[in-house]
């Protein structure tokens, strides 16, 4: 409708300093996981720093990259959702309500950036960090699923701002934790829609990828790196 | 009147019907019980039936139906689903097949159900108690017919005919 | 001639009503530790709705574990009975009339516990009813365009139908039981025959009826494994976006339920003492039609193998060698021994079919297909295709409990089903006496 959003990762500046990861922690109420949970399998990332290795062992070059909910187009988990816990939302996000969700699981395997995590049991938080939740963003229950919202809440308040004092809102306005907290600016979030945007000027350049672009599933997250 | 004939095998059935009908008694007056289906010629005892007419009907309509349902329920409250088509007929249909299936087979039991005249207490009344390897023949006759429709019986070869006044 | 055949069903009368009468001790016996095993997985599972999904060994990238390999085990199961029950009935063979209602409860059973296993899997089992479209306060219809919704509708569709088709040729009996039977067994006995009087009328529905079931059983039968299949299949992860699957379920099902009809077959042979009438024949049959199974089924797995392996598309491959030379490669090569190679020693020559080979071949079938869907589940969510998401499963107590319990559940409702019901259609198999 009036915005698409998307995001461009430049992973040339990723240093692989996992802020976004601890940023998002904080702004979305992630449960935390002991470890033991965590060697499961079961820690809750919703923004992920990818490891690859370019070279032979020792002279290797380390490349990073942040994975995240690719707000897919055409997203494969959406239309296996038997009662509509995940769909796609009138602003091209992939939105998951956390209500309607029974914990088929279904989208999780579906997805190929396997970026959708369970709740496999009731969230805890141990003292005092129950005190520190975000009050923008729902705790979700047991037995749902969960993944990265593109931090929707920032953007309705954005949107509510820019309602109050009658205006549009401006590129660079909507900023998500990660985002936001990215030292070396890596990460761009915008309109798609609006063509003067930076995230839309980045995606339009010859740098950008995106990932497993072969599955067809038009994830709007770009990725930014030098041509080879 | 109803007249119950004591058969031990089937010609003699298949006889004592042939000579029934050529009486004037019509199939549906006859009723022949055994612990076993028996097996008789084609035309000797017509049982229309229209169990595959209406299991076909009932298909047809069972499928209609789903269909106007997920058309409705998708139409119905309608949920922003961005780039997913809210009715496809590829992938509902599956779900139309079963319905479809499931109509067929409901219609199925319920014909049975029906045509067997288990749902049908009233005709059900004297059925002989059954005995294995004898085949009974009933018959609904008029009471003034009763003595040489008995003799018919006994000339196809029945072992014994009992007499019965039907009541109601 | 007659009386020969009549002392014949006389005698199975008595055979298969005996043990309708008392219950001796090794009967309750099998009766409470089976009760026990059932009641053991029901509390565990109840510890699951309690504590949480995250008892079981479930994680992410593998989001689906045992409950879900043992959903499509006993689904394919369940297409022991009918399926194979409708062939041969459609076929008229003859020699099925002593297997088909051992066959037609077995898919009774084995749906009520495969269907199960979707809700017993689900993060939220006490809502699982959303999936049923009702009006509701959520102003919500669910996606028909989910697997899952298919699976609902097929799966009901098919219980439905079989027991159906379990109960047709049962009422016959259930009349002639109802005659001699009093107490409390008589009242059942009666209400279930609904009044059958064995009119002629009532035999011709009954033929007529159970033709169509058996045909439109089949349909069903064939369409709920490629669903089942298709939940696998309409993903887009490596190994499971695969036009062969549904084919490929449904032949995999029919060999594993012929696997547990010989396997049941077996025991009820022994323990009802109907040596007399489940004859070697019966078993050669069977075990011809396994082994053609097994040909099928190899030839299936062959062409899936070997499709993916000449395409050497790195996603599949990375899934593909850990079937066969990484961690998954043991389970996989005694896949392919109990499925292919012993089945193949035991069952190709005739003077290998006796009784006890075709058993032991039935078993490890069952074994064999219970790796088989384990095999198909696991490798590919092990491996995703963003390589940093790997990761294994293993199964905890909870898990295993649940599984070992649905056996003995399968165990105990035919022990159950035994004594109340006699076996062998005692009707279908005195017919041609009076032809």
């Amino acid at each position: 409708m009036e915005h698409r959003w998307g995001m461009a990762i430049d992973l040339d500046r990723c240093t692989g300093c996992e802020a976004c990861v601890a940023a998002c922690h904080a702004e979305n109420n992630l449960p935390l996981s002991d470890p033991a949970e965590a060697e499961k399998g079961r820690a809750f990332h919703w923004i992920r720093v990818d490891r690859y290795y370019e070279g032979e062992f020792p002279d290797i070059r380390m490349k990073y990259m942040p994975v995240l909910c690719q707000q897919c187009e055409d997203a494969p988990c959406e239309p296996v959702c038997p009662t509509y816990a995940t769909y796609h939302n009138a602003e091209g996000l992939n939105v998951q309500v956390y209500n309607r969700c029974v914990g088929t699981r279904y989208c999780g395997n579906n997805c190929p950036y396997s970026v959708r995590f369970f709740n496999w049991f009731e969230p805890e938080w141990p003292e005092p960090l129950e005190l520190q939740h975000n009050p923008d963003v729902s705790i979700r229950p047991g037995g749902v699923m969960e993944k990265c919202t593109f931090c929707i809440q920032r953007i309705q308040r954005a949107k509510r701002d820019a309602k109050a004092e009658d205006r549009a809102i401006t590129d660079g306005e909507v900023q998500p934790a990660c985002v936001q907290s990215c030292p070396a600016e890596a990460m761009t979030f915008g309109d798609l829609d609006d063509p003067e945007s930076k995230v839309s000027r980045l995606a339009a350049s010859g740098r950008a990828t995106r990932l497993l672009e072969d599955l067809g599933t038009k994830p709007k997250v770009f990725y930014l790196q030098r041509a080879k | 009147m109803v007249l119950t004939a004591d058969f031990g095998d089937p010609q003699s059935v298949a006889s004592a019907i042939q000579a029934l009908k050529a009486r004037g008694y019509r199939a549906d007056e006859i009723d022949v019980f055994s612990t076993a289906p028996v097996e008789l010629a084609e035309a000797l005892l017509e049982r229309p039936s229209r169990m595959s007419l209406v299991a076909v009907t009932s298909a047809v309509v069972f499928c209609l139906s789903a269909i106007a349902f997920v058309h409705y329920t998708q139409h119905d409250y309608p949920i922003v689903t961005g780039g997913m088509p809210i009715f496809s007929w590829w992938s509902t249909g599956v779900i139309f097949y079963e319905f479809t299936m499931f109509g067929s087979i409901s219609a199925t039991f319920v014909m049975f159900l029906i045509e067997s005249g288990l749902l049908k207490r009233r005709r059900s009344l004297p059925a002989p108690l059954l005995e294995e390897g004898r085949i009974y023949l009933r018959l609904f006759c008029e009471a003034g017919d009763a003595v040489p429709a008995a003799e018919c019986l006994y000339e196809a070869g029945a072992l014994k005919v009992d007499e019965a006044e039907v009541r109601g | 001639m007659d009386t020969a055949v009549d002392t014949h069903t006389d005698n199975l009368r008595d055979t298969l009503w005996r043990p309708l009468a008392g219950a001796s001790r090794g009967y309750a016996l099998a009766l409470a530790v089976t009760f026990l095993l059932g009641a053991w997985g029901l509390a565990c599972w109840g510890y699951q709705i309690v504590r949480g999904i995250g008892v079981a060994g479930i994680r992410r990238p593998t989001m689906w574990g045992l409950y879900l390999v043992n959903f499509v085990f006993w689904i394919g199961i369940s297409h022991a009975g009918t399926l194979i029950s409708a062939i041969l009935r459609l076929t008229d063979a003859g020699w099925r009339k002593p297997v088909t209602r051992i066959a037609e409860a077995i898919t009774v059973f084995a749906l009520m516990i495969g269907a199960m296993f979707p809700i017993i899997h689900l993060g939220r089992p006490l809502v699982f009813f959303w999936l049923i479209p009702y009006p509701n306060s959520r102003l919500l219809w669910p996606n028909f365009r989910s697997p899952l919704l298919w699976d609902l509708t097929a799966i009901l569709t098919y219980l439905s139908g079989s027991i159906i088709y379990l109960y047709l040729p049962l009422i016959p009996d259930l009349a002639e039981l109802a005659q001699h039977a009093n107490g409390w067994r008589g009242r059942l006995y009666r209400l279930l025959s609904i009044g059958w009087t064995g009119s002629d009328r009532q035999w011709h529905a009954l033929e007529r009826a159970m033709h169509r079931m058996a045909g439109m059983i089949l349909a069903v039968a064939v369409s709920v494994h490629t669903v089942v299949a298709w939940d696998f299949a309409m993903a887009v992860a490596p190994l499971w976006h695969s036009t062969i699957f549904g084919p490929y379920f449904v032949a995999g099902a029919i060999f594993s339920g012929i696997a547990a009809l010989l396997v049941a077959m077996a025991i009820i042979r022994r323990l009802l003492h109907l040596e007399a009438y489940v004859l070697p024949v019966h078993f050669d049959n069977l075990g011809k039609l396994l082994f053609l199974m097994s040909l099928l089924w190899f030839y299936f797995t062959v062409s899936e193998n070997l499709t993916t392996w000449y395409g050497n598309s790195p996603a599949e491959m990375n899934v593909f060698g850990s079937r066969v030379r990484g961690p998954f490669a043991p389970y996989f090569w005694v896949m392919i021994f109990c499925n292919f190679v012993l089945p193949f020693l035991l069952l190709s020559s005739r003077r290998m079919r006796s009784v006890r080979n075709v058993t032991i071949a039935g078993v490890t079938v069952l074994i064999g297909m219970w790796l088989e869907r384990y095999l198909i589940i696991l490798p590919t969510l092990s491996y995703p295709r963003l390589a940093a998401a790997t990761g294994f499963y293993k199964p905890t107590w909870v898990e295993v409990s649940i599984t070992v319990s649905t056996f003995a559940a399968m165990a105990m409702f035919y022990l159950i089903f035994c004594k109340l019901f006699p076996a062998i259609a005692v009707w279908e198999y005195k017919h041609g006496s009076h032809r």
